[in-house]
């Protein structure tokens, strides 16, 4: 990965370690200082050039490479991403913006953004539009110098906390129903919106719906062309092409767990200890596809179906992991704050990794994705052509 | 490391694909099923002609990726000769070739062949080893026999990663081809009007085989790199890929014959052959159940070593 990748993870290590309470599991707890801690970890990322890496120098980023790109999440999401939030506004809000904003979306977002002090949710899915998302209902129509918008979304992270929403709503009806979808960028303060929890497996705070009453906004809310907003989340979706990090949660757990249960490791059934060390190579093979997909990347030549192997493989070790896990804390009788801590890190896995086959795109979008790059010739004989530096 | 091959390596490859169509592809295991004593007169030359006995796997990096490309490309094939074997021979032995032995009958699919074999248990102790005259006709055998051993020395340690890692490039080939094949079959093969590749049942099979074979590619990268950089954990890489391969290999090919149906059962198939003669790769020296205990025991307590091994994650207070 090089040096500066290696010297980012330390700093990174060094400041979780600082900074993070001992028993932090995310910013989805009924406990209101687990997200005070995530807005204070951001701001002190923002300080020190570490929260917008990737961004180009004139928005305030270092320009950083893929790879160190590559170590923040795997950093991040080992330790149960204590950017919260933020990290959708860094990831893809703001490179999009920075792609179709206007220089006015540029100025009032980014530098927001940049330091650390604005949630953004996603305002894509919705009750009937779901892995589909074309299919999407919420309309915008417009009304002299402003837009109405009406409709309901749905799964809506981050809802409850966001001062903005990166809205998709149909704002025409083309031949194809990719045409005539438009992005606003909605200030979540705004009369028209409700707000309403969902409590879910995941967490208290983290799933909600969203409902757009007559909602106005005008057209400097617009981002990018009318009508063309399809492209726009097709760029986005790109931006999360790699997706979240999750072997590094499973293998940072795993890796615990003899420590964690002490004498009790040894004694555990052979079979259960085998699963352990299956989980281990799975962890290896889903970092290691992931690091196919950020080498290709850096090549500029991934296409969703290459990406989709590793997408497969790092969804199901994710919950295939949680499984072995959440046994293995059941047959450990120790006590102790350590002990207990990472049993709670465990149970809050397992529980999260439920839908990880299902958020972020399902595991069934992934192998059409796949299907489709098999069947059209996407796939060659072995010839290993591309030499691609990883470290 | 790097994530793929060599460039080099990626056209030793192809070269290779192409030198063993020629020299019959498909058809050559079945001639040698048919006629065992032709066995190394038909691969012999082809692979001397590509130069593989000049390759020096333990000494280059470039050459043991080369190696490695040879391997896959002959497991495309099915060819039947112990290609990553031979390559594998050992430096300091006078011996042909190197096979990694286990369990209480060494055996290898080495039947036939006029060559002096080394042989390295997974704790290090090497043997000169012979090979039988094997119980029953390749047909059923895949000319795996049982071997003679005389103990030789316990200096193996150094043997055992390149013993096991070669064997799953050449398993990576067959799985290569199986996936193509039945890609192929699914995309003319028509059931009720449509052809199978339509059917998202279908579709979803070959990706569950895509993703194991994907996996494979990658772990053996990886174990290859291991080599090279000769890192203390080199065996366990090698095993930890050995268990991709195996798991991998029950997969793909599990799918593969699903989606031929009883077409894929037939001599006339090549899917039949390369299935039958993927078996001795998958159960020697260790199957799944003996080579995933065999990586239990080795990582203990420590694990694999990756992102969080070693000191750092107890630095952050988490497996203190």
């Amino acid at each position: 990965m090089g040096d500066a990748a290696t010297a980012l993870r330390g700093e990174l290590r060094q400041l979780v370690a600082d900074q993070l309470p001992p028993n932090f599991l995310g910013a989805f707890t009924d406990d209101p200082a687990d997200l005070d801690v995530t807005q204070n970890f951001c701001r002190l990322l923002a300080e020190r050039g570490l929260l917008c890496l990737a961004w180009p120098p004139e928005y305030g980023g270092r320009g950083a490479s893929l790879w160190e790109q590559t170590v923040v999440r795997e950093e991040m999401w080992a330790h149960h991403e204590p950017r919260g939030a933020q990290y959708m506004g860094v990831n893809w809000v703001g490179p999009t913006i920075m792609r179709h904003g206007t220089p006015e979306q540029k100025l009032r977002h980014l530098p927001a953004i940049a330091r650390g002090e604005v949630i953004w949710c996603q305002g894509f899915s919705e009750p009937n539009a779901g892995s589909d998302l074309a299919s999407l209902r919420t309309a915008a129509r417009r009304d002299g110098d402003v837009w109405r918008i009406t409709g309901q979304k749905i799964w809506t992270s981050y809802a409850t906390m966001a001062q903005w929403c990166f809205l998709l709503a149909r704002t025409s009806r083309g031949e194809k129903k990719q045409h005539g979808i438009t992005v606003f960028l909605v200030p979540m303060s705004s009369p028209g919106i409700e707000v309403r929890p969902i409590r879910s497996i995941l967490g208290p705070h983290h799933l909600n719906e969203v409902f757009f009453d007559d909602l106005q906004v005008t057209e400097e809310d617009v981002l990018g062309r009318v009508d063309e907003g399809w492209q726009v989340a097709q760029e986005v979706l790109a931006f999360e092409r790699v997706g979240i990090a999750r072997y590094a949660r499973c293998e940072r757990l795993l890796l615990a767990a003899p420590a964690a249960l002490g004498d009790e490791w040894d004694e555990l059934p052979a079979e259960l200890r085998a699963r352990w060390a299956r989980m281990l190579m799975h962890c290896r093979r889903a970092r290691l596809l992931a690091y196919r997909v950020v080498a290709h990347q850096g090549e500029g030549r991934v296409r969703p179906g290459e990406a989709a192997p590793y997408r497969i493989a790092v969804t199901r070790l994710d919950q295939d992991s949680a499984e072995v896990l959440m046994e293995i804390v059941g047959h450990a009788s120790v006590s102790g704050e350590a002990a207990e801590r990472f049993r709670q890190e465990v149970e809050d896995h397992w529980r999260y990794s439920r839908a990880s086959t299902v958020a972020s795109g399902s595991i069934e979008m992934q192998r059409i994705l796949l299907a489709r790059s098999m069947l059209s010739g996407g796939r060659t004989p072995p010839d290993g052509s591309a030499r691609l530096a990883v470290a | 490391m790097n994530i793929e091959l060599s460039d080099e390596a990626g056209e030793f490859g192809r070269q290779a694909l192409l030198a063993f169509e020629q020299a019959g592809g498909d058809a050559l295991v079945a001639i040698a099923e048919a006629e065992p004593d032709r066995r190394e007169s038909l691969v012999a030359p082809v692979l001397s002609e590509l130069g593989a006995w000049q390759l020096d796997p333990r000494g280059d990096a470039a050459e043991l990726e080369a190696a490695a490309a040879l391997c896959r490309s002959a497991g495309y094939w099915a060819v039947p000769y112990p290609v990553a074997e031979r390559l594998a021979r050992p430096a300091d032995l006078d011996a042909d070739g190197l096979l990694v032995v286990a369990g209480p009958r060494p055996s290898a699919s080495v039947a036939g062949l006029s060559l002096r074999w080394a042989a390295v248990t997974l704790d290090g102790r090497r043997s000169l080893a012979k090979a039988r005259v094997p119980a029953e006709p390749a047909r059923l055998s895949a000319f795996v026999t049982e071997l003679d051993l005389a103990p030789a020395d316990e200096n193996g340690a150094k043997d055992v990663a390149l013993g096991l890692v070669l064997p799953c490039w050449t398993l990576l080939g067959m799985l290569d081809r199986a996936i193509q094949l039945a890609r192929e079959h699914v995309l003319v093969r028509e059931q009720f009007g449509h052809p199978l590749s339509s059917f998202q049942s279908v579709q979803f099979q070959l990706t569950d085989a895509e993703v194991e074979r994907s996996g494979v590619e990658a772990l053996a990268k990886y174990a290859l790199w291991s080599i090279q950089d000769d890192i203390p954990e080199t065996v366990e890489d090698a095993l930890a890929l050995r268990l991709a391969a195996v798991e991998a290999a029950a997969t793909v090919f599990a799918v593969a014959h699903q989606l031929f149906g009883a077409l894929g059962f037939c001599d006339e198939t090549s899917l039949s052959w390369l299935s039958r003669y993927s078996e001795p790769l998958r159960r020697l020296p260790l199957g799944r159940t003996a080579t995933l205990e065999e990586l239990t025991r080795r990582l203990g307590r420590r694990g694999l070593t990756g992102l969080y091994s070693g000191p750092a994650a107890s630095s952050l207070g988490v497996a203190s």
